[in-house]
């Protein structure tokens, strides 16, 4: 299934579907394979293995976030404790590390899967109930959590079951063919687009489609014959599938791991970005990716505090959710399309004409997280 | 298992956070009947407002009392403030948008936090602290009784008054339908201004009270939000008395873990076990999306 042809809130501006792909996915796949070259080939040139650490975090926060906003503009659930998923995926990844000798590809694979069943247990009663149920939900989720960690911290090669041994420090294994730096970046990069390959593909196809009904409207989702509860659930399960899997990652890439830095206020800071990068893309979630990790990196290279950037983050999260529901990812594409358009002069007229009605495109989609503009089969 | 000596002064200790979680919320759930707005912020106000009142004291020298009402008001003027600036343009969109938005708020305090009082250890010891007295062989401060009373009184005033005041019969009104309200001649922003004052209030005088009782720290307090988040969820976000004995109930539970070395560690997961357990029980009969409370 190539374009969304049969979502049951389909607006007229969708293109017909045609057998194979579109101009618009093919420049996209393009744009992907360019991006892909760049990261994989081109910045382990340029950079030192410092940023290329700060770009490995960037990729595995960007599939975390592509799992939130997954979750807030495809089905309008939102989660306030992804940050303690991560955790939680990340300290199952630690356990196998240490108590197993499978092979890493494996561990990522069983730490999602277990990540996501404990995350369909916990988001169960709460999906039953409204979504500022499960909000709140998962908010004491990571509140309980950090204090969990708190007290267990990670394993790391000590006995018993926790594995903790406060003498100790072994480091997470890493797969034999990525043990520096550079190479644990690359396969990185690989192994979240296959997880962000994953996402688009339940995106654009029957899961797609019932969130994309439940998101409308629940009452006519039901009526329609959708299991919401499933398809809710299986949301959360995908999202929280990925978020066990970018933990793996990330206990592999920083191999000592601390409880200290998995906190409440790092959740809340993550649904800003996510927010900030736009929910109704996956390029969204990349955009968050780089604002959660590379900008904080580069602010300390400029000797500017990061608290400037958690006050900046609160007031885009207001900004986002009052005039710009589609975040970054909408909002810059269309300001550089304005910017050329500027340049050359062309379209100058069709344009005003387009932004005649006050507020322009900015007032035109004022809806909720959970009823965005529909973007089913748009996902550049 | 520890006797029942041990567990003597933690039943105070309980109280006194029961009572004090049930302070701000009661007040979470006043404004989010009469706005729609679960104001996750509350936690980050009151943190604010106690770290304004510590330096006003430490720094600036002024009176205690002085201090501690300029927290209190500052609760009240930034929750006013946010209310009057972010209620109306959000009033039309779903109730989790609008407490999404209040985490942005959240974020801004929180940062603004870091970056005044940078992370070192403070404390906050009120001049009721100090006085205390024996019950048996139980130490209890005034700070502590402020706590347990303060809660029941704002519980059973704020219960009164919208019962019986017209300002609350408005707030009742609005709960129920923003737009009938405004058509029966009700004046909603100004009804709506109340509550976010009331409300605002009561968040800067439960940061003040738990800065004492928990520690001044602005993450640690800004999520202390937390607990009476849990406490009035377990109340479906519209009993006041059902969200008072879910946080004293939070309240002890956390505070009697303590003497029991195995779980003690774990006693502040007691929020989210909780409520946990009681949304099992709320949605055993099924979907409740379209009860009263939940919108």
């Amino acid at each position: 299934m190539s374009t969304a042809t049969s979502t049951p809130d389909a607006t007229p501006r969708l293109r017909r579907s045609a057998p194979g792909l579109q101009t618009r996915e093919i420049r996209s796949l393009i744009f992907v394979a360019i991006l892909l070259i760049v990261a994989l080939a081109v910045l382990p040139q340029i950079l030192s293995v410092y940023w290329v650490t700060i770009c490995t975090a960037v990729a595995y926060y960007s599939v975390v976030a592509g799992g939130l906003g997954l979750l807030m503009g495809r089905v309008g659930l939102v989660s306030l404790g992804q940050i303690a998923v991560l955790a939680v995926g990340a300290w199952i990844a630690c356990k196998l590390s240490f108590s197993t000798s499978l092979p890493f590809p494996i561990v990522l694979l069983v730490t999602g899967l277990i990540t996501m069943v404990l995350g369909t247990i916990i988001g169960l009663p709460a999906l039953r109930l409204s979504g500022l149920y499960l909000a709140l939900i998962t908010l004491m989720l990571a509140g309980a959590i950090t204090v969990a960690l708190r007290t267990m911290q990670f394993p790391n090669g000590g006995p018993g079951f926790l594995g903790n041994d406060p003498n100790q420090s072994d480091p997470v294994r890493r797969p034999a063919i990525a043990l520096t730096d550079v190479a644990y970046f690359r396969y990185t990069v690989v192994i979240c687009l296959i997880l962000f390959a994953i996402a688009l593909w339940h995106v654009r196809g029957r899961a797609g489609h019932a969130w994309a009904a439940i998101r409308q409207s629940e009452p006519a989702a039901i009526a329609a014959g959708v299991n919401i509860t499933l398809y809710k659930l299986w949301a959360f399960a995908l999202a929280s599938f990925m978020t066990g899997v970018a933990g793996g990652l990330l206990a592999g890439d920083v191999q000592r791991l601390y409880a200290i830095t998995f906190t409440t206020q790092q959740s809340i800071i993550l649904l800003a970005v996510v927010l900030m990068g736009g929910i109704y893309s996956l390029w969204g979630g990349i955009i968050a990716g780089i604002f959660y990790s590379l900008v904080p990196a580069l602010l300390n290279n400029w000797g500017v505090a990061a608290d400037w950037l958690t006050i900046l983050f609160g007031v885009g999260v207001l900004q986002v959710l009052l005039t710009a529901p589609g975040g970054l990812s909408q909002q810059f594409p269309r300001d550089m399309k304005n910017l050329y358009g500027l340049i050359t002069g062309k379209k100058r007229k069709e344009r005003q004409a387009m932004q005649a009605p006050p507020g322009g495109e900015a007032g035109a989609p004022r809806a909720a997280v959970s009823d965005g503009p529909d973007q089913s089969g748009v996902v550049e | 298992m520890p006797s029942w000596q041990d567990f003597q002064p933690f039943i105070v200790t309980g109280l006194a956070l029961g009572g004090v979680y049930a302070l701000s919320g009661v007040g979470m759930v006043v404004l989010y009947r009469a706005t729609g707005v679960l104001n996750l912020a509350t936690g980050a106000i009151g943190a604010m407002g106690a770290l304004i009142a510590w330096a006003l004291i430490n720094d600036h020298g002024w009176p205690q009392g002085v201090a501690y009402l300029v927290c209190v008001l500052f609760g009240g003027v930034v929750t006013l403030a946010y209310g009057m600036a972010f209620g109306p343009p959000l009033a039309g969109r779903d109730p989790l948008v609008k407490a999404v938005a209040t985490l942005g708020l959240a974020l801004i305090l929180l940062g603004l936090m870091s970056l005044i009082w940078s992370d070192k250890a403070r404390s906050m010891i009120l001049p009721t602290t100090t006085e205390a007295f024996a019950i048996g062989t139980v130490h209890v401060t005034w700070t502590q009784v402020i706590g347990i009373a303060l809660g029941i009184a704002v519980t059973a005033g704020a219960a009164a008054f919208l019962r019986y005041t017209k300002l609350g019969t408005g707030m009742r009104a609005l709960a129920d339908d923003r737009e009938i309200t405004a058509s029966l001649g009700v004046p909603v922003r100004r009804v709506e201004a109340a509550a976010w004052l009331g409300t605002g209030i009561l968040s800067g005088a439960s940061g003040l009270l738990l800065s004492n009782l928990v520690g001044l720290d602005a993450a640690t307090l800004t999520f202390l939000v937390i607990s009476s988040v849990a406490a009035a969820l377990i109340a479906r976000l519209s009993s006041l008395f059902g969200t008072l004995l879910a946080a004293i109930f939070i309240g002890l539970v956390n505070a009697l873990a303590t003497p029991i070395l195995s779980i003690s560690q774990y006693r502040d997961m007691a929020p989210f076990v909780i409520a946990v357990i009681a949304l099992l029980f709320m949605s055993r009969k099924g979907n409740l999306a379209t009860a009263r409370g939940a919108r």
